[in-house]
């Protein structure tokens, strides 16, 4: 009875529930895939996968950032601004200075990304605004930033260098290289959650933050730090945008940060904070964009993609939620059990 | 505790009654509006944020400093009826002489055009109209039978007159854009083009990321797609980079109403064809134009009117496709491979 | 003097703050331009606002009960759609519009059940039923508009009388906030959504039936959106999928702009009519200054900042501020509250900290 009850630890339950979730999503995909390969005749040709692989990119990136402030039990949804303005400002710079090198470039958008990123971070940590009316008033100031430095004017690709515009052409070894990018992003923020000391302070934030300050960690750099990464990988979002979609205007990537956040909660970011894995995030992100693209091929209404986005969100948390619920009643279950078998031992 | 409920509850009664009464006395009375040596003209654009309208009101201003007119430029960022609603009350009630307006949505802004019209302020429409009732006469980039047959045409003889064909249209709700499109399926039934088939009208609602989109998701969907027709600046050259960022240049032929700097790089790598357009400037030149000789009562809308319009010449008030009475700014402009470096907007 | 006794004279505070914004905001617009002061502009100052102001008076019940609605705009445009659609199809428009209401308070309902019935947090479920509403306001209409609507019915929210200058609107408005404005300070159900914001376990074990007066306070905010979507249409004369876009960032700066504590638990209904009257002529002003659209965004925004900025020096200057100031912002953000008590409920001891 005792080596039973032993072995299930709580660590090894949660670890569980973790690997559960991200099968979950993958089984989600392998049958989306199944159904969409054998109701649409094209879906599985390489050059459908390397559209979806385009369009996932630029979302995953992102999502690594957001998925860093939503483990600290708050959200951002300032993101879809930041790309936007990061994207314009990353294709002004190359208009003005057509010979730049195409990563110095991409290092001032992550700079411009990471300050407004920091402002978001700011407002919540220090003057204790809750992050989703900071996130939802920056949201707006960002956008008017960018439509008056856009003036009503925008600008076109002719007017960007080659060497800028083939990062969303070119396609290494079959898979584009917008793809490549985000896959080498993914891999460092897993790497980052998984070992950095600092960046696992955000899962302890997250889920119990009196706990976390009690434990000595910094709580308030913590979330001024998430902020500011989720700022730093928009503005690098909005760097890729502007290769994508080449003409930057004022209106560009509104509305994006719903598609982030979707990748991230499918993905199995709990809103609660202090759950939540890249590799998740990138396998939710995926899994979007299959679907769209399914819609897309099966010529669906389009008007059916937004209202799908909302509905896996509902989803999502629900699921999440009784997952979780169901968790913390297995743990307190265990841990009563734990200590009802110590104590007969004690006595025995 | 009862205390503090009662106090804010008599704050508040106290505070309805006082605004209602204000009000009432308020309304005893009408406003008036004043009167100025130049017009005072609002140029209210259907957004700010599409350089197209910026094109009009660099032609718009340069008119009303010929006419010594003041003009004011401002529109939403929304691209709604609902969102222009503001800027004409506003413009009514800051004593604007006339409004000149393009609008996404004509039912929407005509309850606000008819109440600063009952306040003596002229309406007069251009690119895109309003409801007939609301404005006295529309000011068209070019005739609307023509673009359907020119743009259809225009495809056609790019895809050898056979093939599926696409249209990326703008927004849904557009009242020029379902004109054109109304044209261009007339002009298909036409013999000549019984071998094309129109199979699918995508909107990008004039935003260069959801044309991509749409562009993208027609190359996917419709895999024996031969041309693609995209009656907006922004959409067609939207379809222009997707096309060539999906290297189907030359195998999915574009065209459109296109401004040539824009697709001066597309049409030189053979991802687009002949387009067309007209004159942003001359548009809102004439368009001003048009309003100040409303304002002076020297037009009245009656057919048959005609004026002089500063450089570009004599025009008349007619009957355009139905429409009256509009005033057209000319034949569409025909960009080629061979006269697009000529022109520089 | 007591912690309540307290509270009231910083209530008092706070509208007469607003007032004083009102007031200045006045002067302003009038420097700018002697066109704010006539008749016409100051009767019509709330009017194109009216709508926003009838979500922000649903939006105050649920944020003072400790939740939060995003949803609203898109509950919104589901209403009018559907009410579009079933005028389209021949239906007397005052049926359609009662249909519409219907609508409304269904979506609202919907919301309630997921954050009153199970529990889920109202920040994360109302972010979902946003894009989902909005996505089925556009299945169910698409991108076309729905005119012509009788003047019987658009004299509702587009009207005027008394001469053609009172605007109907305004009065619908006053009139809801008065009735509303009754509701939450006088009501039993009032006095739940108060006990409920301040502490929902405290709440539950005084006998207040937590549950249906969670899932009540949704399904009212989905019923004032669908009003305001009565409005709406009847100002513009034109139902579209995309009304009210746009919308949300108004809607939640005349709430806490209005003085309701983003954490629940306290506000009045006058001070987000007050505030309402303060966005709309700060826009009227902006509007008659010619100040581009864009800036108009921003100032909103440093607006919503400041306000809550504000509400929270206020409320540090209250109470003890023995803590460190930030680590309870967090704890009881909007998501942490409910987090904090769906994890662990306070009959149970405390879970270890990290997973």
């Amino acid at each position: 009875m005792n080596g039973v009850v032993r072995r299930l630890t709580p660590q090894k339950l949660a670890a569980a529930a973790f690997r559960l979730r991200e099968i979950g999503i993958a089984a989600a995909l392998g049958i989306s895939v199944l159904f969409f390969a054998i109701r649409a005749p094209d879906f599985l040709s390489v050059s459908n996968w390397q559209g979806i692989a385009q369009n996932v990119a630029i979302v995953a990136v992102v999502a690594v950032g957001e998925t860093m402030v939503i483990l600290t039990r708050n959200i951002d949804l300032s993101v879809g601004s930041i790309v936007g303005l990061s994207a314009y400002l990353s294709a002004a710079t190359f208009v003005h200075h057509h010979a730049a090198p195409v990563p110095v470039v991409a290092l001032i958008a992550i700079a411009i990304g990471l300050g407004l990123g920091f402002v978001n971070g700011v407002l919540v940590a220090v003057a204790r605004v809750p992050a989703i009316i900071a996130t939802l008033a920056t949201l707006g100031i960002y956008r008017g930033i960018d439509d008056e430095i856009t003036g009503g004017k925008n600008i076109t690709a002719y007017q960007l260098p080659d060497s800028f515009l083939k990062l969303a052409s070119e396609k290494p070894a079959g898979l584009p290289a917008l793809a490549w990018i985000a896959i080498g992003v993914c891999l460092v923020g897993a790497v980052t959650l998984r070992w950095a000391p600092w960046a696992r302070d955000f899962y302890a934030i997250g889920s119990n933050p009196d706990a976390a300050r009690f434990a000595g960690i910094l709580v308030r750099r913590r979330v001024i730090t998430a902020f500011a990464i989720s700022g730093a990988l928009a503005g690098l979002g909005g760097f890729l945008f502007a290769a994508r979609f080449p003409t930057v205007d004022a209106v560009a990537a509104k509305n994006f940060e719903l598609d982030v956040i979707t990748a991230a909660v499918i993905g199995g970011v709990n809103v609660f904070g202090g759950v939540g894995t890249v590799l998740g995030v990138a396998l939710g992100a995926v899994l979007v964009a299959t679907i769209q693209d399914g819609f897309i091929l099966l010529r669906i209404s389009e008007f059916w993609r937004l209202f799908f986005n909302g509905f896996a969100i509902v989803v999502a948390v629900t699921i999440d939620a009784l997952v979780t619920r169901r968790l913390q009643d297995a743990l307190r279950r265990r841990r009563a059990e734990v200590r009802a078998a110590r104590h007969r031992e004690a006595q025995a | 505790m009862k205390h503090r409920k009662k106090l804010g509850l008599a704050a508040l009664a106290a505070g309805v009654t006082l605004i209602i009464a204000l009000a009432v006395a308020l309304s005893a009375g009408a406003g008036t509006t004043k009167r100025q040596a130049g017009y005072k003209i609002f140029f209210l654009p259907k957004t700010t944020t599409i350089p197209v309208f910026t094109q009009n009101s660099i032609g718009a201003k340069r008119a009303a400093k010929e006419l010594g007119d003041t003009l004011t430029y401002n529109g939403p960022t929304a691209v709604t009826g609902p969102a222009q609603v503001p800027f004409i009350n506003t413009a009514a009630r800051q004593g604007y002489n006339a409004i000149v307006i393009s609008t996404p949505d004509g039912n929407a802004v005509a309850p606000a055009l008819k109440r600063a019209a009952a306040k003596g302020v002229k309406v007069v429409s251009y690119d895109a109209d309003t409801r007939p009732d609301s404005r006295v006469i529309f000011v068209a980039p070019t005739a609307n039978s023509l673009i359907g047959t020119s743009q259809v045409e225009a495809i056609g003889k790019q895809i050898g007159y056979k093939g599926d064909i696409a249209i990326l249209s703008a927004n849904v709700t557009s009242p020029n854009q379902n004109t054109w499109i109304k044209f261009m399926k007339i002009a298909l039934k036409k013999p000549k083009y019984k071998n094309m088939k129109l199979v699918k009208i995508a909107y990008g609602n004039d935003e260069p990321t959801e044309s991509a989109k749409q562009t993208q998701g027609l190359i996917q969907a419709y895999p024996n797609l031969k041309g693609i027709i995209s009656p907006t600046t922004v959409g067609v050259q939207a379809a222009a980079q997707e096309l060539q960022q999906e290297g189907k240049c030359g195998k999915i032929k574009l065209t459109g109403l296109g401004l040539p700097n824009d697709m001066r790089k597309y049409v030189k790598a053979g991802c687009a064809g002949n387009f067309a357009l007209w004159n942003e400037q001359d548009l809102g030149y004439l368009a001003t134009y048009v309003a100040h000789y409303v304002l002076a009562g020297k037009l009245t809308g009656k057919i048959g009117e005609t004026f002089k319009a500063g450089h570009l010449g004599t025009y008349k008030v007619q009957v355009s496709d139905g429409n009256k009475p509009v005033v057209v700014l000319g034949p569409p402009l025909v960009f080629t491979p061979q006269n697009i470096d000529k022109y520089h907007f | 003097m007591t912690a309540k006794g307290l509270a009231g004279r910083l209530l008092g505070r706070w509208e007469t703050l607003l007032v004083a914004g009102i007031v200045g905001v006045g002067i302003w617009s009038w420097t700018l331009s002697p066109f704010f002061l006539t008749r016409g502009n100051l009767l019509d100052l709330v009017t194109p606002y009216v709508f926003v102001g009838l979500m922000a008076l649903g939006l105050t019940f649920v944020v003072i009960a400790g939740e939060i609605d995003i949803s609203v705009a898109s509950t919104l445009a589901v209403s009018v759609v559907c009410f579009a659609q079933i005028f389209a199809a021949g239906v007397n428009v005052w049926l359609a519009a009662v249909a519409g209401l219907a609508v409304a308070t269904a979506l609202g309902l919907a919301n309630g059940l997921l954050v009153g019935i199970l529990n889920l947090p109202s920040l994360a479920i109302t972010l979902g039923t946003l894009a989902a509403y909005q996505g089925l306001a556009y299945v169910i209409l698409g991108g076309e508009g729905v005119a012509s609507f009788p003047t019987s019915y658009t004299n509702v929210g587009g009207g005027y009388i008394a001469g053609n200058q009172l605007p109907v609107a305004l009065l619908i408005l006053l009139g809801f906030a008065l009735v509303l404005g009754l509701v939450l300070h006088v009501t039993r159900f009032g006095r739940y959504l108060f006990t409920i914001g301040a502490n929902r376990e405290a709440a539950r074990f005084s006998g207040v039936p937590v549950g249906r007066v969670r899932v009540t306070v949704f399904a009212l905010s989905g019923l004032m959106a669908g009003i305001a979507g009565v409005v709406y249409v009847g100002y513009f004369g034109s139902a579209r999928a995309d009304a009210a876009t746009g919308s949300l960032l108004d809607v939640v700066t005349a709430v806490v702009l209005g003085g309701v504590d983003i954490f629940g638990g306290v506000g009045s209904m006058l001070g987000v009519l007050l505030a309402l009257v303060l966005v709309a002529e700060l826009r009227n002003g902006m509007q008659l200054a010619n100040i581009g659209g864009p800036t108009q965004d921003i100032v909103i925004g440093v607006l919503l900042l400041a306000a809550i900025v504000a509400g929270n020096l206020l409320r540090a200057g209250r109470t003890s501020g023995f803590f460190p100031g930030p680590i309870r912002g967090l704890r009881r953000g909007v998501i942490g509250r409910q987090a904090d008590e769906a994890v662990r409920p306070s009959n149970v001891e405390s879970p270890e900290s990290g997973r």
